[in-house]
């Protein structure tokens, strides 16, 4: 390479223009945090459309297309109850196992589809990042929408399992508390996939690690067994109590089998994570603006 | 290299000023040799956590132009000779290693590279694009009949992507970029698709976006394209300016080039392209008011 740069002449003259830059903006350049949100919220549309699109297609590919999105987490559901609730007997104590044991799953199964498809949002829609200069922040957000779309028939059949499969449990007013439960977990997730979104288009190695991550993280939010049975260590006890994922989960559960209202704990560290981390991801993913499209 | 005596004024607002953008790229190689090469340059600190066996490849080297309202510039070049990077760096997908490039407005690309979703129908494809691009949902709808028109799809444009011949897909995302118009445009090789029935159709477009575009750059390997559209013309190789002008000059001793290397004679070739580089005349932009270059 530098044999061929010294065989090349260098230019006749290097002539300076000046230039009036006032009405020139840097291309591609990242607008202020401010700015970035009015950007984002300028593109809604697109974001919308972007979901809508993609939930139609998402199991085009299936012969019972969107059905599967109520099948996986039944089998899975399943699975468990064979293992864990017949095999191993750690359901031993909880009141309605099989209620317990899907409002688990269905929550946990949420939570790690939209965290990974943020995560991965990036990656994945490669070709649109090179085609169109929008804010990139849309397509984690797009996803995101699109898994609250993909999950409302999920929870709908959730609750109809509660109620029919017996011991059938009564519909209370405390039901309704789930729908803000459900929103914060979203927005818990798109922060968390906000910032898994930049760390993968840098470091592409971490996808590898989501799964791990993953599984780690259902271990720990109690879906199959009960908590205050098998955790006996105050320590871990409390830092299972902060899982966000746990709490929701919790929540649920009292609203949904015990007609018991959440205590205020619950509620309050849901919160926190969800803002927090849907602040966190913002600013974590709005830095790394420029550098998506390239590499 | 002489610097000029005297400074020259640019006259109003340009559209574009590139100011000493160059772009290397860090690739993973299989030639052994090169691999170890770098691995002898670099400290054992500096290679940790990059990908084994990797190489720089400088695909432009600094360059700084200004364009300004009204012109039309043609850049021509081998394969990899930097074209599609500086159209990369002047669309703003790509930020250039070293320097920047500014623009008055939001330049588009009208590429045929622009892929796009191959699950979702042409329809949605459509709606999609025009969204990314900045539209609003009725602007879309507005104009959804004429973007059909100008790609010649009829009713395939409601059955997937996947499902379009690779002629009908890039006839798809030219009328999409195409449906935008934008004050600066960039034409990256986006008339030599399709079919005759479509090239004229696209030319049609193409013409009416220049005359209302402020200021259009166009790579294309077809020669006579350059010459008729272009106001000035761009030669690039290997990541090096060449030359810059006259598009009848420029062309004429590209073709000179070309048709050297064509018969193998290399030397030669190399002769025209130095004599070219050392007659060329760069530019050192100097701004006039505070230059506000963002933090790096």
């Amino acid at each position: 390479m530098s044999a061929k740069k010294a065989f090349l002449p260098e230019p006749a003259v290097v002539q300076p223009l000046a230039v009036d830059m006032r009405r020139l903006t840097r291309v591609g350049a990242r607008p202020r945090f401010l700015d970035y949100l009015v950007q984002l919220w300028d593109f809604r549309e697109f974001i919308y459309y972007d979901a809508r699109a993609r939930v139609q297609s998402g199991t085009r590919r299936d012969r019972l297309g969107s059905a599967w999105l109520l099948l996986n987490p039944i089998f899975n559901g399943l699975t468990y109850y064979a293992i864990f609730g017949i095999l191993l007997q750690t359901s031993g104590g909880i009141k309605n196992y099989v209620g317990y044991l899907v409002i688990g799953i269905f929550v946990f199964q949420g939570t790690s589809g939209a965290i990974t498809s943020g995560a991965r949002s990036i990656h994945s829609n490669k070709s649109m990042v090179e085609a169109f200069n929008f804010p990139r922040a849309t397509l984690p957000i797009g996803m995101n929408i699109r898994e609250i779309m993909a999950n409302v028939p999920l929870i709908l059949g959730m609750l109809l399992i509660i109620v029919l499969i017996p011991p059938v449990e009564k519909i209370t007013w405390l039901w309704l508390m789930i729908i803000p439960a459900l929103l914060l977990q979203s927005v818990f997730n798109l922060g968390v996939g906000l910032i898994l979104a930049r760390i993968i288009s840098r470091i592409h190695d971490t996808t590898h690690l989501i799964p791990f991550f993953m599984r780690a993280w259902m271990y720990g939010s109690a879906i199959f067994y009960s908590y205050d049975r098998f955790i006996t260590h105050p320590t871990i006890l409390a830092i299972v109590k902060m899982n966000p994922l746990f709490n929701v989960i919790d929540i649920l559960r009292n609203c949904l089998l015990y007609a018991q209202p959440p205590t205020w704990q619950s509620w309050a560290t849901l919160a926190v994570w969800a803002l927090g981390a849907l602040l966190a991801g913002l600013l974590f993913f709005w830095q790394g603006e420029e550098s998506y499209g390239r590499g | 290299m002489v610097a000029a005596e005297q400074v020259l004024e640019v006259e109003g607002h340009p559209c574009v000023v590139v100011d000493g953008a160059a772009m290397e790229y860090r690739v993973v190689t299989t030639d052994s040799d090169a691999a170890a090469q770098e691995r002898r340059d670099t400290s054992l600190l500096k290679r940790f956590g990059r990908r084994p066996n990797t190489v720089v490849v400088r695909a432009l080297y600094e360059l700084s132009l200004v364009a300004e309202r009204g012109e039309s510039v043609g850049i021509i070049g081998r394969n990899g000779s930097g074209k599609s990077t500086l159209m990369k760096l002047i669309s703003g997908q790509v930020r250039p290693t070293s320097g920047a490039v500014f623009a008055s407005s939001t330049p588009i690309m009208l590429g045929v590279n622009a892929a796009l979703m191959p699950d979702l129908s042409g329809h949605q494809n459509v709606v999609l694009g025009c969204l990314a691009m900045g539209m609003s949902r009725r602007e879309v709808d507005d104009k959804f009949p004429s973007i059909v028109e100008l790609c010649g799809l009829e009713d395939s444009i409601y059955l997937p992507m996947k499902s379009y011949s690779s002629g009908m897909a890039s006839r798809l995302r030219f009328a999409i970029a195409a449906s935008i118009d934008p004050e600066i445009l960039l034409v990256d090789e986006a008339l030599n698709t399709g079919d005759a029935q479509f090239g004229n159709r696209s030319k049609r477009r193409m013409d009416q976006l220049r005359g209302q575009a402020g200021c259009v750059f166009l790579v294309s390997h077809s020669l006579e394209t350059i010459t008729n559209m272009c106001s000035r013309v761009i030669w690039l190789d290997k990541g090096h300016l060449i030359m810059d002008g006259d598009p009848s000059d420029t062309v004429r001793a590209y073709q000179d080039f070309t048709g050297h290397l064509a018969k193998g004679n290399n030397l030669s070739a190399a002769r025209v392209r130095d004599e070219a580089r050392a007659a060329l005349q760069t530019t050192q932009i100097l701004a006039r008011s505070k230059m506000h270059r963002s933090r790096r």
